[in-house]
């Protein structure tokens, strides 16, 4: 059975259809490249498994169950998590409590516990601990007490990967990480991709512009205009595709 | 530049400066109702009960985002219930303070519901309207039976009698003289009570799972729900809590006078207002602005008070404020906060925050197994991204 089934999810805004009858599935344990031109419908599709945004029409299913009747608090105790094109972050918060707020799926201390402080001390400490530990792993140790405010782009990239990965997520959704990144840094967070996906049995969903990164990485690619899947396939095959190649790809260099 | 002094959080040096703060704030809060005069404790009591509502209000705004200009009658509910319980049914003050809570828990998150569509200035003018609203409630002639209308009610307080017991600890008479003598420290310590539950509740939400979700709601709702904050119920609780909260020091209010009307000012608009100015000067989103901005809110009103008199004005500053014709501690306020919002916007604990860290710095205990600055060998080996160098802000690629 595949981990994520999109079916016929149709969403207007007024005039504009930013997806149109979208349905693809989505394996357990693959990397899933999402390409196609901007304006395409990628982070809407996104904003709908995170249940922002309210299709008019279709299902998404998440193992069997139906997303679109959960709340959207609900979607990450269900172990789906994401990543913001545009940065969602808590900008007065520092790096650490950013991703410690990531965690909140994974906590139980409600209003009365901590108002009594039963067990709100033990809980903080292994929270921060975590989230001490994810941001090593990413590189942003040293960072971890400043304020997320004003860090560089690409950092604050980073940092949402860390805070995704800080609710123990089976699914995580990437909208355009490498955005903002240096060419350089661009194979360092491939690596890095593959390596959260297979130390945390990862599934995930990746948007991203650069090419090489996601042909390189992805286990299966799909391809979006006007809302539409227009190509879904190996990376192989999708750049072999000529209807992808003149939406999307261009000419091969 | 380096700060010179480095502390480390939770070594000897921060535990050091916790106790002497400590023993400092027991020291003046056992000087001033035995030593002090009795305009003193009656101006420091007023205080608490500043304290108390911005203290409640700064869980809900400073924290969470959700302005409230509605806070004067969560207040007045306390104030309301202690006096209706009192005179109508000759209940002992301290009772009706779960009462208070509880019932303006429930109108708050009534309120809230509203509130959780709403937001920014429309949620400011629904709340303003509550504010509004309530004295004009308390003297509808068809509830007059029970709130005693626009003339208000009389004796809502304690009642002292010479039989009372009087506690004396060497001579010393911290709770006051309950014989009816000098009762002042003992209003004292009730507001001293309410004030830390009122801080305990928020100390202990903030520094929680449950605090890091309400400053997430302030700072981004939707990446919050997006981490699986449920809004809905959490600003409706935080909403509850706090109306419940500030009406605490509203019981205080009716607890001490012996009258209670509807055109108190605390218990209008110019409440809701005062707990907003006390809350920002002394600085949103800190558990000690509130307090700060109500200690500095009533010196200055204290010291101010007969500036009526323009020769009482110091020479230096009389041409600023001879003009007027009220005591103009509302004046200074007013423009002590236009300078803040400039120089520090978080207040005055946020400009002694800005300050301090200039001399000493703190050293936060380090977060996970590894090292902070290890992570060339992080656990589960998995090869770490280490940016060669920091690309420019804000070079977002479309
Ligand atoms: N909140 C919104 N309101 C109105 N239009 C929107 C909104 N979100 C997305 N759109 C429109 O939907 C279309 C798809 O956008 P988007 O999903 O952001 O594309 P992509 O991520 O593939 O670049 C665009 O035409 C965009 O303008
Ligand atoms: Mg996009």
């Amino acid at each position: 059975m595949s981990l994520l089934e999109v079916q016929d999810v149709t969403v207007r805004f007024g005039g504009i259809v930013a997806l149109d009858g979208l349905s693809f599935d989505i394996e357990e344990g693959h990397i899933c490249g999402l390409i196609g031109p901007n304006g395409a419908g990628k982070t809407t599709m996104f904003n709908v498994v995170s249940r922002i945004y309210q299709p008019a029409r279709g299902s998404v299913r998440f193992r069997g169950e139906e997303l679109l009747e959960v709340p959207a608090h609900g979607i990450a105790s269900l172990g789906i998590a994401r990543t913001f094109q545009n940065l969602a972050l808590f900008p007065t918060m520092t790096l650490l409590e950013n991703v410690m707020v990531g965690a909140h799926s994974q906590g139980r201390i409600g209003f009365g516990r901590a108002i009594s402080r039963l067990g709100a001390a033990r809980d903080n400490r292994r929270t921060r601990d975590n989230a001490g530990d994810l941001l090593n792993q990413l590189g942003l140790g040293a960072l971890a007490f400043r304020a997320a405010a004003g860090l560089p782009f690409g950092t604050l990239k980073r940092l949402e990967i860390a805070r995704a990965l800080a609710a123990r997520p089976k699914f995580l959704l990437m909208d355009e990480p490498a955005a903002g990144l240096p060419h350089g840094e661009v194979d360092g967070l491939a690596e890095t991709i593959r390596g959260i996906r297979d130390q945390f049995d990862l599934t995930v969903l990746l948007v991203e512009h650069h090419m090489s990164m996601v042909m390189g990485i992805s286990d299966r690619v799909v391809v979006m205009e006007f809302g539409r899947k227009i190509g879904d396939g190996t990376p192989a095959e999708i750049q072999n595709d000529q209807r992808v190649i003149d939406a999307y790809l261009g000419a091969p260099a | 530049m380096k700060p010179l002094i480095s502390i480390k959080s939770g070594g000897p040096a921060s535990w050091a400066i916790r106790i002497a703060c400590a023993l400092a704030v027991g020291y003046i809060l056992l000087w001033i109702p035995t030593r002090g005069s009795n305009s003193l404790i009656d101006t420091a009591t007023t205080a608490l009960t500043l304290m108390g509502a911005a203290l409640s209000l700064n869980l809900l705004l400073g924290f969470t985002g959700q302005i409230s200009l509605g806070h004067s009658a969560f207040f007045g509910i306390g104030t309301y219930t202690t006096a209706i319980f009192v005179t109508r049914w000759g209940w002992s003050p301290l009772k009706t303070l779960p009462v208070a809570f509880v019932v303006a828990f429930v109108v708050g998150a009534v309120v809230s519901l509203p509130a959780l569509r709403i937001k920014g200035v429309y949620l400011a003018l629904v709340t303003l309207a509550l504010g509004v609203v309530f004295p004009q409630f308390i003297k509808w002639p068809k509830i007059a039976w029970l709130t005693g209308g626009a003339r208000g009610l009389n004796d809502t307080g304690f009642k002292f009698d010479k039989n009372n017991r009087t506690y004396e600890i060497f001579g010393w008479n911290p709770w006051g003289n309950l014989r009816g003598e000098n009762v002042k420290p003992f209003y004292f310590w009730i507001g001293i009570g309410i004030v830390a539950i009122i801080y305990l509740i928020c100390r202990g939400l903030v520094k929680s799972r449950v605090g890091r979700s309400l400053i997430a709601i302030r700072d981004n709702s939707t990446a919050a729900a997006v981490m699986g904050v449920n809004l809905a119920v959490t600003k409706g609780i935080v909403f509850g809590l706090s109306a419940a909260m500030c009406a605490l020091p509203g019981c205080l209010t009716a607890m001490k006078g012996s009258v209670v009307t509807p055109d108190t000012a605390l218990l209008t608009v110019v409440g809701s207002i005062t707990f907003l100015i006390v809350m920002v000067v002394g600085g949103a989103g800190s558990l000690w602005g509130p307090i700060i901005g109500a200690v500095v809110f009533e010196l200055i009103t204290e010291k101010t008070s007969d500036w009526v008199d323009p020769d009482k004005i110091p020479s230096l500053i009389r041409p600023i404020f001879s003009w007027s014709d009220t005591a103009p501690a509302g004046g200074i306020f007013a423009l002590a906060l236009v300078v803040l919002m400039f120089v520090a916007p978080l207040g005055l604990v946020g400009l002694w925050k800005q300050t301090i860290a200039r001399v000493v710095s703190v050293v936060p205990r380090p977060a996970g197994s590894g090292t902070l600055d290890a992570p060339e060998s992080s656990a589960g080996g998995i090869p770490t991204w280490r940016p060669q160098q920091e690309p420019p802000a804000g070079d977002e690629a479309e």
